[in-house]
């Protein structure tokens, strides 16, 4: 879960900054960098550059630097319950509780949509790139991190799979190589496995549980082809997402 | 070459959607059956007759997954059918079965090399579980090995952990071994002695997605030796292969013995009902297994079944089906080389497997088989395809010229075919 809410929830600031006006607003000509230090879990760095937002993997010298004790106290962090423990940049907490608040709760407004919000197109659009992209990089976790994820993907055929929108973005590829998976986003150029939705809408749909994929398949809204045994295991893992992101 | 449409069967899919499971579910279904892409495909059908099968909007098949295997002698065979229709006028479904229990019974001893006795049930599942159960009754052992990949029907141990569904105590008495890799099912049965109930494989390797592969020379007569010297049960799932390979089942085609065997698909052309044989050590551990269903005695499947298997004795149907399976396959795989494409055919040709080689991710496949179903030649994408024996020299000929064309207008699309 701790790397989910890093590496598929908040990496999603990046995506935002870009497509959010507001959001881009809350970080306009700040500087700032955030390193999370989980013991017993992972490490990222969260940086803010003058409207835009990165997010990457690892251990990097930062203005502030968090310190989790567990993977659970990370995650608690996330939903509000738990502080962490700052270890460097106690003069600068005021971008934790004021910016990065703002930055956060804006994102959690576009990751829980509603049937009123999502009739707003422009709403609908950003929802939809943020849960692909949710859902691109919460694979890569789950198959490399959850006891069961790390069984389902370690029977993905090598090669890349690609997840996309008809016409173009949001897309995802999701390259398997020994049963280790690695999400980057954009348009495979060639990949061995396609997943198709036929539009927005009916990405949005099936993402957040609206439509059944197995009925979108038989409708034509949500093209399958190539290699399907690495379909066919990703789909299990893409199952295993509600179990971490409601 | 005209191309079909499939405006009803949109429309009934669009209703079934709102009452049935993904429309359409399980393997028959568009997503479990790979129809891609979906809108080549037909999704009911309305008539059969012989080889051929009409949809809801009439269009007319020639088709080659004979419903997944069980047409065997052709649809609505009127040998067989008629035997059921005559049953239909006296008993069906009784508190006491019809005598024609019987009358199967024995005809399957007869006809099945390695049974002394037989019992019945409805699909493949029920005989595989059955066969499960009894080789554990039979040896007081809890576990099972089981091949990598092959299929024995839908209940929880025959599939995997991380499947939907699956828990991992349903599949802990598995053990799995890769096919034909008789050193490491040696390996297994020493680091298990006296834990190992039995080993269940399919005749011959036949999963979906992957060249089928023949057992290695001696690999089978390995087995049953070791299963024998160390009281494993033998168990040999022939729900695909049975009757389309020999009569007298598939462990005699490839010369050993198994101690049970399950059958279903080509035993009834499609009548409801399988099968499970057995040696007459096994007869007391299968009658102690408390495994029935309300309808596994039904007479009306079990007359179709004595036509059925009466009729494939009678004019040698596995004979038959792989005479007409080697000259489609030889004519495809000809026709596809002289479009430059390298068309793959492996197993036995009753049920052959077959994919375009010259791309790692099926799509020209895909494409291909795609291009054959719009113009009436019905082939699954990834799972074997099957014969029954009721195909004629003149559907042969149709399905070659519209593979023929099919595999023109996919060389149209990618030019660098063949190059």
């Amino acid at each position: 879960m701790a790397n989910i809410n890093l590496f598929a929830i908040l990496r999603n600031l990046e995506d935002l900054c870009e497509m959010d006006a507001e959001t881009r607003s809350i970080v306009k000509g700040k500087k700032m960098s955030i390193q999370f230090t989980v013991k017993g879990g992972p490490s990222a760095v969260f940086t803010v550059d003058d409207g835009k937002c990165a997010l990457r993997r690892g251990n990097e010298s930062c203005d502030i630097k968090l310190y989790f004790t567990s993977p659970e106290h990370l995650n608690a962090m996330f939903d509000g319950s738990k502080n962490p423990i700052p270890l460097k940049g106690l003069t600068k907490l005021d971008f934790l509780k004021g910016d990065f608040i703002h930055l956060t709760k804006r994102l959690e407004y576009f990751l829980k949509p509603t049937d009123e919000l999502l009739a707003d197109p422009a709403y609908l659009k950003i929802n939809t790139y943020l849960t692909v992209y949710t859902a691109g990089f919460a694979l890569e976790q789950i198959g490399n991190y959850d006891s069961k994820g790390i069984l389902n993907a370690s029977r993905i055929p090598d090669g890349v799979i690609s997840l996309s929108i008809s016409g173009g973005l949001p897309a995802v590829m999701l390259e398997a190589k020994k049963g280790v998976l690695t999400t980057s986003k954009g348009v495979a150029a060639s990949a061995r496995a396609y997943m198709t939705f036929s539009s927005l809408e009916v990405a949005n749909a099936i993402l957040n549980g609206k439509m059944a994929s197995y009925s979108a398949v038989g409708s034509g809204d949500f093209v399958v082809k190539g290699f399907l045994p690495m379909l066919d295991n990703m789909n299990k893992l893409l199952a295993q997402i509600p179990e971490y992101v409601s | 070459m005209d191309v079909n449409t499939y405006t009803k069967s949109r429309e009934l899919f669009e209703r079934a959607l709102k009452v049935v499971p993904a429309g359409v579910y399980g393997h028959q279904g568009p997503a479990e059956a790979c129809f891609i892409p979906a809108d080549a495909y037909p999704y009911f059908s309305t008539h059969a007759k012989g080889s051929h099968v009409w949809d809801v909007d009439g269009n007319e098949f020639i088709d080659f997954m004979c419903a997944y295997g069980p047409i065997s002698l052709g649809y609505c065979d009127d040998e067989v059918d008629g035997a059921a229709i005559e049953q239909i006028k006296k008993l069906n479904c009784a508190t006491t079965p019809s005598g024609i229990m019987v009358d199967l019974a024995e005809l399957m001893v007869e006809t099945v090399d390695m049974a002394d006795w037989s019992f019945f049930a409805k699909n493949g599942n029920d005989a595989t579980n059955y066969a499960v159960m009894v080789a554990k009754a039979a040896t007081g052992r809890d576990k099972i090995i089981l091949i990598n990949g092959n299929y024995h029907g839908v209940s929880p141990w025959t599939q995997l952990y991380g499947y939907p569904g699956i828990s991992q105590a349903d599949v802990s008495n598995n053990i799995y071994v890769d096919w034909n890799n008789f050193e490491q099912l040696e390996k297994v049965v020493s680091e298990h002695r006296g834990e190992i109930a039995g080993f269940i494989s399919t005749p011959y390797y036949h999963p979906v997605f992957q060249d089928n592969v023949l057992p290695a020379e001696g690999y089978w007569q390995k087995v049953r030796k070791l299963c024998t010297d160390n009281g494993i049960v033998l168990i040999v799932d022939d729900v695909r292969c049975g009757f389309r390979l020999d009569m007298k089942g598939s462990d005699h085609y490839f010369g050993f013995k198994a101690d049970l065997s399950c059958f279903c698909k080509a035993i009834a052309n499609g009548w409801n009902i399988s099968a499970i044989c057995g040696v007459d050590s096994l007869k007391d551990a299968a009658a102690s297994v408390m495994f029935t269903g309300s309808y596994w005695l039904a007479a009306v499947p079990m007359a179709a079944a004595i036509a059925c298997v009466s009729k494939m004795q009678r004019i040698n149907a596995p004979v038959v089906m792989q005479g007409i399976g080697k000259k489609l396959t030889d004519g495809l795989v000809k026709a596809g080389a002289q479009h430059g494409f390298d068309l793959r055919v492996s197993g036995v040709p009753s049920m052959w497997y077959m994919r375009i080689a010259n791309d790692d991710s099926l799509i020209l496949h895909q494409e291909w088989v795609a291009e054959c179903v719009r113009r009436g030649i019905f082939f699954a994408n990834h799972h074997n395809q099957f014969v029954n024996c009721a195909i004629s020299d003149e559907d042969i000929n149709k399905a070659l010229e519209v593979a023929d064309e099919a595999f023109r207008i996919v060389k149209a699309a990618h030019p660098e075919i063949g190059r």
